[in-house]
């Protein structure tokens, strides 16, 4: 496969890349970009580390060639929101205290924002089927699932 | 519940960012009219029913049901999909966390995708469990064949709308191609369009007729 020069859309920046179009997206966002909020886990789409949102919804971007990407934008961790106006993901994981040694917190994070982006008022048993796929070797799972649910009121103006 | 609906609305019209496109290598060619026999259509459709019950078919087809299935020699006997996976309504997880999360779209061209072992498979187009009328795992012969052969059930297609969906449809082609150390499902492409085809001709008989 040949080296080819690309654009991408990462955070509403536009990145020029020359990379092989099989490269996994997560490969150019850590080495190329120096975008490192993604985190690699296992590789195979098996532990949520690495993901990242297309076009608004999550994608395990170790998964993802960055040539299939085509038009379509990317999102990660550093732009979901900012220090001055947090994400509502992001407020209540700072107000429940989720993370212990936050591996995999962007892509918890990242995955609880595009679950709320579809359905902002998800049942228990929909938090926990969208969240499953997102392994936390720490056990934080009862503050993730507090976290989501405590966001979603915020959507719901509670 | 309105919001929910809106979103997975946009969501399949936006989340289809690979190309859709037929298989060049597949002829749609029926057999002349009455040049299948009733015993040469049901042998066919023992053929047919081989495909459809085989894991890398059933395993997506489960009905009522919203749990894809695992089988193979990864996993042993044929347990439900893991990470709690539910593909809901629409059947492609819209309500909880999308099949293409994992199942990424992947260009056509792109052969070496679905060579890693335990790696979510994926294909040129949306991951998704079939529709939830296309019930097929653990279903009898002649539950699949009633069930294939009624418009009502099917997606209102005759035997060669049948086959021309089998050409289009890129997620059924990766059955026979599945990659990994997945087994891939019996016959050919071709072979399973041409059985399709006979089997219509012959008026889509089924084994308890």
């Amino acid at each position: 496969m040949k080296v080819s020069h690309m654009e991408i859309t990462v955070n509403d920046q536009t990145y020029s890349v020359d990379v092989e179009p099989e490269m996994p997206l997560l490969w150019v966002l850590r080495d190329e970009l120096g975008i490192t909020g993604p985190k690699y886990g296992c590789g195979i789409a098996q532990c949520g580390a690495c993901t990242v949102h297309v076009n608004g919804y999550a994608v395990r971007s170790c998964q993802l060639a960055v040539g299939d990407l085509g038009s379509s934008k990317v999102s990660t961790i550093e732009g979901l929101g900012t220090p001055d106006s947090l994400h509502v993901v992001q407020e209540s994981w700072i107000e429940h205290q989720v993370a212990q040694c936050g591996y995999c917190q962007s892509g918890q994070i990242m995955q609880a924002a595009s679950l709320l982006s579809t359905n902002p008022n998800p049942s228990d048993d929909q938090i926990d089927a969208a969240m499953s796929g997102n392994l936390c070797r720490c056990g934080t799972y009862p503050r993730i699932k507090a976290a989501v649910k405590s966001a979603a009121k915020k959507l719901q103006g509670s | 519940m309105k919001n929910l609906h809106t979103a997975i609305g946009l969501l399949v019209s936006v989340m289809s960012f690979g190309a859709i496109a037929a298989d060049d290598n597949v002829q749609i060619k029926p057999p002349a009219a009455g040049s299948v026999s009733q015993q040469q259509g049901l042998l066919a459709w023992s053929r047919i029913f081989d495909v459809a019950s085989h894991p890398r078919c059933a395993n997506c087809h489960t009905g009522p049901s919203d749990r894809p299935m695992w089988s193979g020699p990864s996993y042993g006997k044929t347990r439900v999909h893991g990470m709690n996976i539910q593909a809901g309504k629409s059947r492609i997880g819209a309500e909880t966390i999308l099949c293409s999360t994992c199942h990424t779209n992947k260009s056509e061209d792109w052969d070496k995708a679905n060579t890693v072992n335990h790696a979510a498979p994926r294909v040129a187009m949306s991951w998704q469990l079939a529709p939830e009328d296309a019930f097929w795992f653990g279903r009898t012969t002649q539950q699949i064949c009633e069930q294939l052969r009624n418009p009502e059930t099917n997606g209102n297609r005759d035997a060669l709308e049948i086959a021309e969906h089998l050409n289009h449809d890129l997620i059924l082609h990766w059955a026979w191609a599945p990659g990994g150390n997945r087994e891939p499902a019996p016959y050919s492409l071709q072979e399973h369009v041409n059985d399709i085809l006979a089997w219509g001709v012959a008026g889509t008989p089924c084994p308890e007729d």
